[in-house]
């Protein structure tokens, strides 16, 4: 059993990693005892909460242990339950190596070891060994990673495996991160940080918050200056957030492996196993369309919704991020648009929100008067139109030689291109609207990613030849009727069956 | 034909055992008791002049027509719309009555193959399949078979997945 080192108890003390659960507990004693007494008793909790934290930290690291053996990795902590959780090394699906700054003033390291999680219970799927020396970090992640047969480099003279060759794919330019105020996700970053400052705000005592003179937030004037300096902090909070997330991302491929590397404050280290990887998804916002961004995920086996794992372009140009895609699977070609009644339903769709809501308002307007009622409904329904004809044009669908290609989304289009492979089944959806206007939901259900991906409302009469275009083998063709394939009809039942020419 | 013309892909051949219609009776008389019991505890309980007195007829009606539906008509119309199938590469599954599923499964891609037998299954003598893959959306179910056929389904399905399985998904 291999120990973490000992400093890691220094880090964990200053960032109160175990002490943290313990803060919302002593705002209340700080309130009951009152600050009034003057510094002495501020330097006597602080010294409090450092020992304990001290305490915590000492604790854990001394019950925690972890050993590498030639079959499995074995984690064991728990201060009174003792946990042990063993990894099969052949379920290991990626070594991440992060560097958060204070590991790195102190030369250690944090090893996050990704397991395959299965079809149930995809949460707690992986080891974290926290606080290794560099040099113990890596040995870790070359020997996990070497135990997988595909991927093994041969040995070299001294024994060691040689060094297996590189090659860049993709190095971010510092200008992508210009792209960041227009990505939903890096907007929600500030927003949340401005939430969670408010409700700590909250929690606080009266007494602490000193009370400031605030304009009066009733004025219009107020809210209008207030909402037009927002634009530009947030915009400057998103592209800061993107910095410190993606600062120099580079995506390499290392023998059998794609590697990336990024983090301003905290270098992250990810591994990916190329045979592992069954397709991608390029997925453009709204805003990002307007300035021609995308980003790419690999979709990873086994790797479940570890979507953050399976980046390989955070955010950067669509010419960069289609051309990465090529590399990770063949372009099934241009997609095939799906047909007008398609259309019509994605209208119908997105007016109708807007058309209940415009009745409403008339309804108000003429039992009380108010002829502004109705103007949210209009604004919807105008909306609607874009929103309608915009989800149409992302439908597309295409089945290539070797892949194949789905694509849906308005607000986030994402188009995933995979494999033919990496399908596990096909699932086919109709409701009576689709019946009658002839148009079928065509999922491929896939081990990677979020499961399935679906081509939403594709020409009914299409879904036989596209399902087996789509799947390798012959076992698709199951979908198309008897009648197209005389001679295949099965048994009667599955009485019948099972007597029937099954081994 | 219309309706045949419209369909995306074929239906499964099969359909499940009969029994199943004895079981759904049966869920939808018991559905029945328990909530006619409770509307009867209700009606003795709040006085005649109660908060809302409309409830007073709504309920029995509510509960009467549940009675006819679950007892009467949906246990057919399940009955007629479940169909499966093993075919010598897939399986095959088609549910849902308005909107319409078919679930195809390569037999070299199942990871998993349940077999479970509820209560009132085994009064029926009835068992359900479940066939689990990689993919969480990409699981098909096939309920209420005669025990026997679900074992054997199952025993076979499991003995092929292993002579075909197809590691690397």
């Amino acid at each position: 059993m291999r120990r973490t080192s000992p400093r890691v108890v220094l880090v964990h003390t200053a960032t109160f990693r175990q002490a943290r659960q313990l803060v919302p507990l002593l705002i209340p004693v700080a309130a009951v005892v009152g600050l009034d007494d003057g510094v002495g008793t501020i330097v006597l909790l602080a010294a409090a909460v450092t020992a304990l934290s001290l305490a915590a930290a000492a604790l854990s690291w001394w019950r925690f242990g972890y050993a590498d053996g030639p079959t499995a990795v074995v984690v064991t902590r728990g201060l009174l339950a003792r946990s042990v959780r063993t990894v099969p090394n052949d379920r290991i699906r990626g070594v991440e190596v992060e560097t958060p700054p204070l590991h790195r003033l102190l030369g250690l390291v944090r090893v996050r070891i990704d397991a395959a999680a299965g079809s149930v219970g995809a949460d707690e799927e992986e080891l974290l060994v926290d606080g290794v020396p560099r040099a113990e970090g890596d040995r870790l992640r070359a020997r996990l990673l070497a135990h997988r047969p595909a991927t093994a480099p041969p040995p070299g003279d001294d024994g060691q495996p040689e060094p297996p060759e590189e090659e860049e794919l993709t190095r971010s330019d510092p200008r992508w991160l210009l792209y960041a105020p227009l990505v939903g996700s890096y907007l929600v970053v500030p927003l949340a940080a401005v939430g969670t400052l408010f409700r700590f705000l909250d929690e606080l005592p009266d007494a602490v918050i000193p009370a400031v003179p605030g304009p009066d937030v009733s004025d219009p004037r107020v809210l209008v200056a207030a909402l037009v300096a927002a634009v530009p902090l947030l915009a400057l909070a998103a592209v800061v957030g993107a910095a410190v997330v993606n600062w120099r991302f580079r995506l390499l491929r290392r023998g059998g492996s794609l590697v990336a590397v990024r983090g301003l404050l905290t270098r992250r280290h990810t591994e990916l196993e190329v045979d592992r990887i069954r397709g991608g998804t390029l997925s453009e916002g709204l805003g990002m369309r307007w300035v021609g961004a995308a980003r790419v995920n690999a979709l990873v086996t086994g790797l479940g919704q570890a979507s953050r794992r399976g980046q390989l372009l955070p955010l950067g140009p669509r010419t960069t991020a289609v051309a990465l895609l090529d590399r990770l699977v063949e372009d099934p070609g241009p997609l095939t648009a799906h047909p007008p009644a398609a259309l019509r339903r994605r209208l119908v769709r997105s007016l109708a929100s807007g058309v209940l809501v415009t009745a409403l308002g008339v309804a108000v307007a003429a039992a009380l008067g108010w002829w502004w009622a109705p103007v949210p409904g209009v604004v919807l329904t105008v909306l609607g139109v874009p929103a309608g004809t915009g989800r149409y044009r992302a439908l597309g669908h295409r089945a290539g030689p070797r892949s194949f290609s789905v694509r849906s989304g308005w607000l986030v289009r994402e188009q995933a291109v995979l494999q033919r492979r990496a399908v596990v089944g096909w699932k086919v959806r109709q409701s009576p609207f689709q019946r009658r206007a002839g148009l079928a939901t065509v999922v491929a259900c896939v081990g990677a990613g979020s499961g399935g991906y679906a081509a939403v409302d594709m020409a009914a009469a299409d879904v036989a030849a596209f399902t087996a275009a789509a799947s390798s083998g012959t076992w698709a063709r199951g979908l198309r009727s008897w009648t197209d394939r005389p001679g295949r009809r099965p048994a009667a039942g599955p009485r019948a069956a099972r007597r029937g020419p099954l081994p | 034909m219309t309706a045949e013309t419209a369909a995306p892909v074929r239906d499964p051949a099969w359909s499940l055992s009969r029994s199943a219609i004895g079981l759904w009776v049966t869920e939808g008389v018991l559905g029945t008791l328990s909530s006619g019991v409770l509307v009867a505890v209700f009606l003795l309980l709040v006085p005649d002049d109660g908060p809302v007195p409309v409830l007073r007829w709504v309920l029995p009606a509510l509960v009467l027509g549940y009675a006819v539906v679950a007892i009467g008509v949906r246990p057919w119309v399940r009955y007629r719309v479940h169909r499966w199938e093993v075919t010598e590469e897939a399986v095959y599954t088609l549910t849902g009555w308005l909107t319409r599923t078919w679930t195809l499964v390569p037999i070299s891609r199942i990871q998993t193959v349940d077999v479970t037998r509820g209560v009132f299954q085994q009064l029926f003598g009835l068992a359900s399949v479940a066939v689990l893959t990689a993919s969480s959306q990409g699981t098909v179910r096939v309920p209420h078979l005669e025990a026997d056929v679900a074992q054997r389904v199952a025993d076979d399905l499991a003995h092929r997945a292993e002579l075909v399985r197809d590691e690397v998904t």
